[in-house]
């Protein structure tokens, strides 16, 4: 049994009319729930909710205050949810949502907390959809270095592997957590790449996860 | 009855729908109760006045997706819940505000974001700022995250914390009873509504004991905590029953239903 967080970038689920793709968010759930069927845990970490909410509001721009920039996260988050539940009742796949800020991640006792309810949903094979909680809150999770909020989830998780959805339908790079290694690859891939990892084949104990040299570089040069 | 006759003025108004309000007693969801509460508060807003609503049910919800018999009790189980439901509460109430274009905005906080003063001002900028935009923000605990330290524990207490934050002038707790009463109505045949509360006196205290249905946190000794933090901002609050979501409209024709705890006088008598 292994963990995957996949880390979708809006971007990657509009259509060329900048509205959310149906036909590409079915393609992601999908994927993840046969992930899931096939005995595997499966994490998403999304952003969007800016976007979404502006879209809904009419706006032309996105919004450039702080303050609007949370008023459009707070109606775009409703929207985020909902078209991933959409998309996921099509395989009768539940989702929930868990909205995270910094202290989450930073306070001990709230970093077990989210570690926590992350498993039990987990352990009901529920797909935790992780967004910032931007509405009340806009500093960015982001502890050292500019480290991203889909590595923090994984590490917190003990995920064994990244997969980062990109902008080239069916296309996604994979960050491999225990070699370190980057590879892109299309759906068939990364469901190979999940099968690797049964249990007991050469897979490490969750405390000596790494995502070593060219895993970081990656994920902060590709942020958002 | 001159506080009722005031209620027609009230312009920025936060209602707090309780659990057993929405769900049926097995955790099932009431949608007819939500699409009528939904029309009602479309209708408050576009009479020009702003509404803000805090809803509870995420746990129960997320507890009847997963076919669960009852409301889990370990504090990781109703995390967990409150994830899963939260994603289909919302859903829920935007499918129904949808039937009136009427947009919704999500906003789930911990206890810090309300009472930490820099993340205050960042909180109640973005409610200032979406009910400016007509948008009707729909408020929950955010449970999943919540740890002991920063939970309001109750969205009675939270709906009381909002309507300072936000200066609203009314605050309307719907849940299943009509209003404070003057001994338990479910056992006291004799028991009978009090209808206007003009301070929070030691009586008014011990009236307000006892506990509300298995799916609900609340009952009537939080909603006293409401009314102290009420009377405290000078905001008025008004408890009624939901069965008939449109008891809102009675409640702002100034008609006398519920109970209206009102604190003019008291912050009159301060000044």
């Amino acid at each position: 049994m292994i963990k995957a967080v996949f880390r979708i970038e809006i971007a990657t689920l509009l259509g060329e009319d900048n509205l959310i793709d149906l036909r590409k968010v079915g393609r992601l759930a999908m994927l993840c729930t046969q992930i899931i069927n096939a005995g595997h845990k499966v994490i998403i970490v999304s952003s969007g909710a800016i976007v979404l909410g502006s879209v809904r509001q009419g706006l032309s721009v996105l919004p450039g205050s702080h303050t609007a920039k949370q008023a459009a996260a707070a109606v775009g988050m409703a929207e985020l949810i909902r078209v991933y539940q959409q998309a996921f009742d099509e395989f009768k796949q539940l989702v929930a949502q868990v909205l995270l800020i910094n202290d989450d991640f930073v306070v001990p006792k709230r970093r077990s907390n989210a570690t926590n309810t992350l498993n039990k949903l987990m352990q009901h094979n529920i797909i935790p959809v992780i967004n910032e909680n931007d509405s009340v809150s806009l500093e960015d999770i982001v502890l050292g270095d500019n480290y991203p909020l889909a590595l923090h989830v994984a590490q917190l998780t003990g995920a064994q592997m990244i997969v980062v959805k990109t902008g080239q339908e069916g296309q996604y790079i994979i960050l491999n957590g225990m070699t370190g290694r980057v590879t892109e690859s299309d759906e068939e891939g990364v469901i190979q790449a999940t099968e690797m990892y049964k249990e007991g084949e050469g897979s490490l104990p969750a405390d000596r996860m790494k995502y070593p040299g060219n895993v970081n570089d990656f994920m902060t040069e590709n942020q958002a | 009855m001159k506080a009722r006759n005031n209620l027609y003025n009230k312009q920025r108004i936060v209602i707090k729908i309780g659990t057993s309000s929405l769900t049926f007693s097995n955790g099932k969801l009431n949608f007819q109760r939500i699409e009528k509460l939904v029309k009602v508060l479309y209708e408050v807003q576009s009479a020009g006045k702003q509404v803000i609503l805090v809803s509870s049910g995420a746990v129960a919800v997320g507890s009847g997706r997963l076919g669960l018999e009852k409301k889990p009790e370990n504090v990781v189980d109703k995390q967990a819940m409150a994830a899963l439901g939260q994603a289909e509460l919302i859903r829920i109430y935007q499918k129904f505000f949808d039937e009136h274009s009427q947009l919704v905005a999500q906003v789930l906080i911990t206890k810090d974001a309300i009472t930490l003063s820099d993340r205050r001002k960042t909180a109640k900028d973005a409610l200032l700022a979406i009910i400016g935009m007509h948008v009707i923000p729909i408020i929950n605990e955010n449970d999943t995250v919540a740890t002991e330290e920063i939970e309001f524990g109750d969205n009675d207490t939270l709906s009381a914390y909002v309507a300072d934050l936000v200066d609203a002038d009314l605050l309307v707790l719907l849940s299943d009873i009509d209003g404070l009463f003057s001994a338990d109505p479910r056992k006291d045949p004799d028991a009978r509504i009090i209808h206007e509360v003009y301070d929070i006196t030691p009586e008014v205290e011990a009236l307000a004991s006892g506990k509300g249905s298995s799916f609900s946190t609340g009952g009537m000794a939080t909603k006293i905590s409401a009314a102290k933090i009420c009377m405290e901002s000078g905001i008025d609050m008004v408890i009624a029953n939901s069965v008939n979501p449109a008891v809102i409209h009675d409640i702002l024709r100034g008609e006398e239903v519920g109970t209206l705890f009102s604190f003019g006088a008291f912050t009159e008598m301060k000044a």
